[in-house]
């Protein structure tokens, strides 16, 4: 049986007085993908957020419940390890412009004022970018600014960023929802890779997406999770009506 | 390669694996046919079970690279190409357990002259080549091969126009044989159905890769 | 219908005119002060000029070296007063957009930079020239680090503003502590703004008078104690323009020169560490 990695126990989150994400159990098996869909507002990406507490950022947010990595309470934790082991890739790619590529990807360790002798960085530098096929591409111009890159490749620095701290889980806003065709099966061919050493959560908009890369789907509706499963299942015979009508277009 | 060509590859191998089985099964049928082997034809009857397994292997595969892979253009027409050749191969497969049931109720070997003045063995033979022709135009993606299956399927249409002339001679001749010579003749009401699932299976073939509707055109 | 069109078209290309015109005739008076100041100064100023300290009435020649040294020295303490207070005050309002106390002091702000500036030196005279017991350059450095701080405030705020929040939220997702993610991620970002608000305080104070009168006084000679008075070259300019002496004009006529060049030189610098040091995003 494979191991659960992440687990959200009763969790609810808030802005405000509006509830947002519903009283969600689910748990998410370790070096899988797991695509979360919805229509938008249903609660998916503040979810998201709320697992490596992202979501507490945001003035007036709040949440209860548990989520659990490794069966340790991450609401229990300092905001800062949860980070380091959850990583996080946003919507739009957000290399740090005052930083070189090589930089960017040591981000983690650089600004975070972690020392580490030029080999080791080196080390990092060339693994993580390898992991996120951007390595042959960039090794001539490690050090020119993460911001000349083209969108797609500037989208998997920011994921090379977060491969680099070494994380357990990796989280993706709608990775690609910024990104054109190419850049987009690009990034979705690194899912395959990635899942090999890390476990991917993956919120989408895009129901294809969701199919093509992810191992189960979560389907998210008005803050509540109303179906969970195989993607398989979950794509040609949905237990719940409103997915059905979700993923077939007929929603009203 | 992408994930869908990954996907397309490893069900392109289940595809050839299920043709493999099925000849098998045909050659094994004819096998016990010739050589009077009720154990083969068990084994042939047993493996009937393996041929619809793979079947459905093979229909879930390409249903879940319909909802999830949303294939186009070629990738489409071969999945759905598939999907047919998938219905066909099984019944070739079905045909082959007919045989080999016949070859459970027989209970002598058939005569060497029969099995000569029918040519039943010829069609076997023939029937058996015509799968292997689209076997091989669907791995090396040889429409010319595939279009040569359509004139190899004439022979074996002839065989069976003029079985009940054949079969009629025969009796005349061997009065006594009749129970025998019945078999045969169903044998060879068979063995055509197997030609034309190899003409169906080649008209998919053409269409996944020429994208030509070939089916109903023809005339033979 | 000929006539009506061309008569319209001609108002237009009339209107385009005029547009062009007075907008040609504001950069009028820069280049006649340029003109007036660099002819009546240029001669005067030489080596001398600059390193020596004024004669007594009566001698002839004599230099600046005293204003020029105080100009610095008060502008230098009262950049260190303001730039960390401003900048530290420019995050707070740009990260706290909704909180009261930014709405308060972002008001302050407001009405602080419409404070005359001798109502600051009226202030900064009573504050620490009276209690401190006499004249010194380090009061006339904090009125004018008190004129320096909105300045300072709202481009730094206005900076950071622009940045996107998605480069905020990929530092915090690294694992950043809040004070890394201001100072290594948000403050680099955008230090070609905040720089250009600093130096453009600094240009705007260089040439304030009135708060300096109460506070830093003058001093006719040279003098590095900032507890002390201390000329500097807007003092001296007004000192000597006012004299009776075709010899102190002169003088002035050189320190005007050089004070419009160090502040042209400031805000060329503006445009160019904007240009240079903007960070692609």
């Amino acid at each position: 049986m494979e191991s659960t990695i992440v687990k959200a126990v009763d969790y609810n989150a808030y802005f405000g007085d509006n509830h947002v994400v519903k009283n969600v159990n689910i748990s998410i098996p370790k070096n899988h993908v797991i695509a979360v869909m919805g229509p938008s507002g249903c609660g998916k990406t503040t979810f998201l957020r709320g697992i490596n507490r992202m979501h507490e950022l945001i003035p007036n947010a709040t949440a209860s419940g548990k989520i659990l990595l490794n069966n340790e309470d991450v609401m229990q934790m300092h905001p800062i390890f949860v980070r380091l082991k959850i990583g996080m890739v946003f919507q739009r790619p957000n290399p740090f412009p005052n930083l070189s590529i090589y930089d960017n990807v040591i981000a983690g360790y650089k600004l975070n004022g972690i020392k580490l002798p030029k080999t080791e960085k080196d080390k990092i530098v060339e693994e993580s970018l390898t992991k996120v096929a951007l390595w042959k591409e960039v090794k001539d111009s490690l050090m020119k600014k993460g911001t000349f890159l083209s969108g797609g490749q500037q989208q998997r620095l920011c994921i090379a960023r977060a491969v680099a701290m070494q994380p357990e889980v990796l989280l993706f806003d709608e990775p690609t929802s910024a990104l054109d065709p190419i850049s987009t099966s690009t990034v979705e061919e690194l899912f395959h890779e990635l899942k090999k050493n890390y476990t991917l959560i993956i919120v989408t908009h895009n129901m294809q997406q969701a199919a093509r890369v992810s191992d189960r789907t979560a389907f998210f509706y008005m803050g509540e999770l109303v179906e969970y499963d195989d993607t398989k299942k979950m794509f040609t015979n949905p237990k719940d009506n409103r997915t059905q009508n979700y993923i077939t277009g007929r929603f009203s | 390669m992408t994930q869908i060509e990954t996907e397309l590859q490893l069900l392109k191998k289940e595809v050839i694996n299920m043709w493999d089985l099925v000849r098998s099964q045909l050659l094994k049928a004819k096998s016990s046919m010739l050589n009077f082997d009720k154990d083969l034809a068990r084994e042939v009857v047993l493996k009937e079970r393996r041929v619809n397994g793979a079947e459905l292997k093979i229909d879930r595969d390409c249903e879940n690279i319909f909802a999830l892979l949303t294939p186009v253009a070629v990738d489409l027409r071969f999945v759905l190409a598939v999907l047919k050749i998938n219905s066909n191969l099984e019944r070739i497969g079905d045909i082959a357990e007919g045989i080999a049931k016949y070859m459970l109720d027989v209970d002598a070997p058939f005569k060497k002259e029969l099995l000569e003045q029918t040519f039943v063995t010829k069609m076997f033979d023939e029937s058996i080549n015509i799968l292997e022709d689209t076997l091989h135009a669907f791995e090396s993606e040889d429409t010319i091969l595939a279009r040569s299956v359509f004139k190899k399927d004439e022979f074996l249409d002839d065989i069976n126009i003029r079985a009940n002339e054949l079969i009629e001679e025969y009796l005349n001749k061997n009065p006594a044989d009749l129970n025998q010579a019945l078999y045969i003749l169903s044998v060879i009401r068979k063995l055509e159905r197997v030609g034309d699932q190899s003409k169906n299976i080649s008209e998919e073939i053409i269409f996944y890769l020429e994208a030509k509707v070939l089916k109903h055109k023809h005339s033979h | 219908m000929g006539a009506n069109v061309k008569y319209r078209i001609g108002k237009s290309r009339a209107f385009q005119g005029l547009v062009i015109v007075l907008a040609f005739s504001c950069i009028i008076p820069l280049f006649a002060i340029l003109f007036f100041i660099i002819k009546a100064g240029i001669t005067k100023i030489n080596w001398h000029f600059l390193i020596s300290i004024p004669k007594p009435v009566g001698e002839t020649g004599g230099g600046i070296a005293n204003a020029l040294l105080g100009t610095c020295i008060i502008i230098v303490v009262a950049a260190i007063i303001a730039i960390p207070v401003g900048i530290m005050c420019g995050i707070y309002l740009s990260e706290n957009k909704k909180s009261k106390l930014a709405y308060w002091s972002r008001l302050c702000v407001d009405i602080l930079q419409g404070v005359p500036s001798i109502v600051m030196g009226i202030v900064a005279y009573f504050w620490l020239v009276k209690p401190l017991g006499g004249f010194s350059a380090l009061s006339g450095s904090v009125a004018l680090a008190i004129m320096m701080l909105p300045i300072v405030i709202r481009s730094t705020e206005e900076t950071l503003k622009l940045l996107p929040d998605s480069l905020k939220e990929a530092a915090f997702a690294l694992g950043m502590p809040f004070h890394r993610v201001i100072l290594k991620v948000i403050v680099p970002c955008g230090i070609s703004g905040i720089l250009s608000g600093v130096i453009l305080s600094v240009a705007r104070v260089a040439g304030e008078t009135a708060p300096l009168l109460f506070t830093a006084f003058g001093n006719p000679y040279l003098s590095a104690n900032v507890l002390k008075p201390m000329h500097s070259l807007p003092l001296l300019i007004f000192n000597y323009a006012t004299s009776p002496y075709n010899d102190w004009h002169d003088l002035a006529w050189g320190a005007s020169l050089i004070l419009l060049v160090f502040v042209l030189l400031l805000n060329i610098s503006t445009k160019l560490i904007t240009k240079r040091w903007k960070v692609q995003l």
